[in-house]
């Protein structure tokens, strides 16, 4: 082989080793493992933690069966217990940590049940200006059991 | 050996086209083979799920209680305008105007500032990530930072991504935002880590009416199945060949 083959072929042969070198360096290990990402982030999305613990959580013998039981026995099942009171993994896990008040406002209230035009009318829903005058609602309604006066 | 310079470039071409072309074959079997062996380590098996989820648009009450626990769940920003769920609400006047609003993303609820009377049509809409099963912010993406899962969820290595907010605009219903904490896109993951662990999304926990959702499309007896074959559903914007996962039961022609 004439001289300058040799050159441009050891040139070439270069290249490709420091490139192939580059890039394991570059690319993390796990870059293809299931397709054409880092497969490791898949674990990481994996693991963050959960904020919501879930309405079954509450109803443990030692902790809030009585007020879990009635809450489910009445309409207001369908509502999550920490939509009102707040997100309580951390709560659950520790019982030291409390979450957040519940918010018995109005207007907290209102966010489902005032009357609004784009809601469907089989909702119930009051209008705020004639109903309860300027009272609490919980005043004659128990959030848990809300048909009972 | 004589090799005339004319020559020598020829053979020079055809030997960095043959590395290219030869090494980028091998890689992309060796991958298709990994990726059809590979489950993530851990209980949960990906190739046994398909997610899918259904929202009725006509028991939304537009309460905004799945975005505000989307925000907690994910620890979206609250002071700013970016949402991985959100509410619409579609309002048709007596003269034939449309209007459609989402004040901040419906987490406040909303308020008639339109008199009833004026209103001819009024109904909810609640918007998310469609983890369409074609996603276009996955195409557009340079650095191969976002990603659809064996088990169809569409997600973002935060990691990898350089935030030059491609996605966002790829992505033809709004879905993406950019997290400013991050420095990030950002998006819905259907609560990855809720569901690998066998609990639902939070927006479809905290949903009140049953409004959303969510379930395994190659489970017969899912929720979402059994929706999907009582119903009459559609997906948005169908003519753009995305495949959106997320299913409506009532959608409106005004709804984009």
């Amino acid at each position: 082989m004439q001289p300058h083959l040799k050159k441009a072929f050891t040139l070439l042969a270069l290249a490709i080793i420091a490139f192939i070198f580059v890039r394991s360096l570059v690319v993390p290990s796990s870059f293809g493992q299931y397709g054409w990402y880092r497969g490791d982030s898949v674990g990481d999305i994996k693991g963050f933690p959960v904020e919501y613990a879930g309405s079954a959580s509450c109803s443990d013998e030692n902790c809030h069966k009585l007020i879990y039981s009635v809450w489910f026995a009445d309409r207001h099942k369908t509502v999550n217990c920490e939509t009102c009171h707040g997100p309580s993994e951390k709560h659950v896990n520790n019982i030291r940590e409390m979450p957040e008040p519940a918010n018995d406002s109005r207007d907290y209230c209102g966010i489902c049940h005032y009357k609004r035009a784009a809601r469907p009318n089989t909702f119930p829903q009051i209008d705020p200006v004639v109903h309860g005058e300027d009272l609490k609602c919980t005043y004659c309604h128990n959030p848990h059991k809300p048909w009972f006066i | 050996m004589e090799v005339t310079r004319r020559e020598f470039t020829k053979i020079g071409c055809r030997v960095i086209i043959g590395a290219a072309a030869g090494s980028a074959v091998i890689e992309s079997v060796v991958m298709k083979g990994k990726a059809a062996e590979n489950i993530p380590a851990g209980e949960y098996n990906w190739n046994e799920h398909f997610w899918g989820y259904v929202v009725d648009t006509r028991i939304c009450i537009g309460c905004g209680r799945c975005a505000n626990a989307c925000k907690h769940e994910n620890h979206v920003p609250f002071d700013e305008p970016v949402y991985r769920t959100w509410v619409e609400r579609y309002r048709t006047k007596q003269d034939g105007e449309v209007v459609i609003d989402s004040p901040n993303g419906s987490i406040d609820g909303f308020s008639d500032d339109i008199p009833p009377e004026e209103i001819k049509k009024a109904f909810y809409v609640p918007k998310i990530c469609n983890h369409c099963e074609n996603p276009p912010c996955v195409q557009v993406c340079p650095v191969g930072a976002t990603y659809a899962t064996e088990d169809g969820v569409v997600l973002v290595d935060y990691k990898y991504c350089i935030g030059c907010r491609y996605c966002i605009q790829g992505c033809p219903y709004g879905a993406r935002y950019f997290n400013t904490e991050k420095g990030t896109a950002d998006k819905c993951t259907w609560c990855y880590h809720r569901i690998t662990k066998g609990l639902l999304p939070a927006c479809v926990q905290a949903c009140p009416t049953g409004a959303r959702k969510f379930g395994d499309l190659k489970d017969p007896d899912s929720i979402v199945n059994k929706i999907l074959d009582e119903e009459r559903i559609n997906v948005l914007k169908p003519d753009l060949g995305t495949k959106p996962k997320v299913y409506y039961v009532g959608l409106d022609r005004e709804v984009r």
